[in-house]
């Protein structure tokens, strides 16, 4: 049995190629790989996976631990009850970022506009839906802006567990009325999915629909790398990093924080710079590091929220892949 | 000139199968043509296309005049200020209605109605057909009902459309959202779809019915009452809408709201649900409460009408791109397809 635990953690040790959408090169630390086998207990080094470099993070020790089978999605267990997730106060927090809008397509600062996906987005969604297909969900939030909405739906029509998710409307009383469902083995089956503004993109104010090229032309190149690149100055009449991280992180401590310390399992689905904020207050990141931190679009995020930690696990390899969330980079095991 | 017309014309009558998800059976009738070939205008009798059924209503005689040019796209023709005076001269514009595809509790067999339940996958790539049918249809705005299963439709179909505006999903629950959402530069305003989300072109809402699945709620209330709730035009389900109240809302919006940019010579795509759109064709065919209750509308495949003097005229259902011959283009609409070819060669 031990052998054969072994033999599995060699084979999950797969080199992971750590790249993102932006070509940032990753400086991948050396991993050491400490193979405990007690049981299916493995501790591994974990690489940040394609989905999340930052130039000045060093390297972290992740534990991965396979005893938790019926965790993270008590559901399918025999029993069909939600009381072992209670005892373990154990959480899944999946985040992604929606892929590829129209006006991304046309080099255009979006910000707060509602753009929709382009096709590329759409098939992103469903590939990043493939991925977390059997991480299981029992909430979405995702901003008011339709391209995370979008990818959060097309990302559930790949959800093996078959719950359908449904958005609430809190906008009027009527609109809340007209919802109500009248059935409770229904409600069972639901996966509320909460809309926020406050996990929007950031407001780029009256960068809004400029493309860059313009907008290098008219305000002068470093000015606009100032604004899209800092911390704390916004664009003219819009949001710097700092203000949308307080309200998006805000929103998250109050309202989403809760449910994972009860523990549902939580999906967010949002923008580049609400989630970094986000990522910002789970990983207790700098300033200075969060602005290097470049997230991948359409490649879904792992956190383990346990005893009021968040773990980072990296990124779902998908349903057709071997091994679990954590690779390290630099051993490729042949045995 | 007038037998290549003629043969064109022929070409285009072509026979549509008549069928939609309830499998109703389309009577067919004998359509008569007269060509009258004065340079370009051409009078066909129109078959009823796939997406449209209706019992009882008799075959009417659709006048397709292709003498409208440049009404369609002013983007795309020569000189804009020319445009604009014949568009407003000939005042006619395209309206396409698009029903959503296979939701998630259709899968499931249960009563939707108003709960904001998404797509399957079948209903998302219903929606990617619908949008290849559309590819060459010049759309301005576009009104979808607050239910994302709408507007995903509407979103999913624009991602095939040839033209490559950006529809812009506008914001207007709070100031702080209209003022978020502004755009600062006039090139791309111009470059945008407006959509709107309207709550009044939401599915007929089905009161305590909403979650339960059929067979329960058969069981619970017995097969009559519940077919009556479904079928009957002004008998609601307990605390929800009759077809009638349904359509009070819906029409009284089309109205309000969608009109006006028709009479304005917009092109407009309504994206909404089976009982909000029948309760607008009902209001554009002027069809009785008898005939909209019998009246099924096929999911994902789009229904076309032109507005023209005032009058709706329908023109049924586009066929995709790669089909031959047209259901019955203008001239107007083809010369916009060949700018578009043009432009994308």
């Amino acid at each position: 049995m031990a052998a054969t635990a072994s033999h599995q953690a060699f084979r999950t040790l797969q080199f992971h190629g750590c790249f993102n959408n932006y070509g940032f090169p990753q400086e991948c630390g050396n991993a050491s790989v400490r193979l405990i086998s007690k049981g299916f207990k493995i501790n591994v080094g974990l690489l940040r996976g394609g989905s999340y470099c930052s130039r000045k993070r060093s390297f972290s020790v992740i534990r991965s631990s396979t005893s938790q089978t019926t965790v993270l999605n008590p559901v399918l267990s025999p029993s069909s009850n939600n009381e072992p997730k209670k005892k373990t106060n154990e959480a899944a927090l999946i985040l992604i970022r929606h892929g590829e809008s129209l006006w991304n397509e046309k080099n255009l600062f979006t910000g707060c506009v509602d753009v929709p996906l382009t096709k590329k987005g759409i098939e992103e969604a469903i590939e990043a839906g493939k991925k977390i297909s059997n991480i299981p969900v029992d909430m979405i939030y995702t901003s008011a802006l339709i391209r995370a909405q979008m990818t959060a739906m097309l990302a559930m029509t790949q959800h093996r567990r078959k719950k359908v998710p449904i958005i609430m409307h809190n906008e009027s009383e009527q609109a809340k009325a007209w919802s109500q469902i009248f059935s409770e083995e229904t409600k069972k089956q639901c996966i509320p999915v909460e809309t926020a503004w406050q996990l929007n993109e950031r407001m780029y104010g009256e960068l809004q629909g400029l493309n860059k090229q313009e907008t290098a032309d008219r305000y002068g190149k470093e000015q606009v790398h100032e604004w899209r690149r800092s911390y704390d100055t916004p664009p003219p009449n819009g949001e710097s990093l700092e203000m949308c991280a307080q309200r998006a992180v805000a929103y998250f401590k109050e309202q989403i924080e809760p449910q994972l310390l009860s523990g549902k399992n939580v999906m967010i689905a949002a923008h580049g710079n609400s989630l970094r904020s986000i990522i910002m207050y789970l990983d207790k990141l700098t300033s200075q590091e969060v602005i290097s931190l470049e997230l991948a679009t359409g490649i879904p995020m792992l956190y383990i929220f346990k005893e009021g930690r968040f773990i980072r696990r990296g990124s779902p390899p998908g349903p057709t892949e071997a091994g679990v969330y954590a690779y390290t980079k630099v051993y490729h095991f042949a045995i």
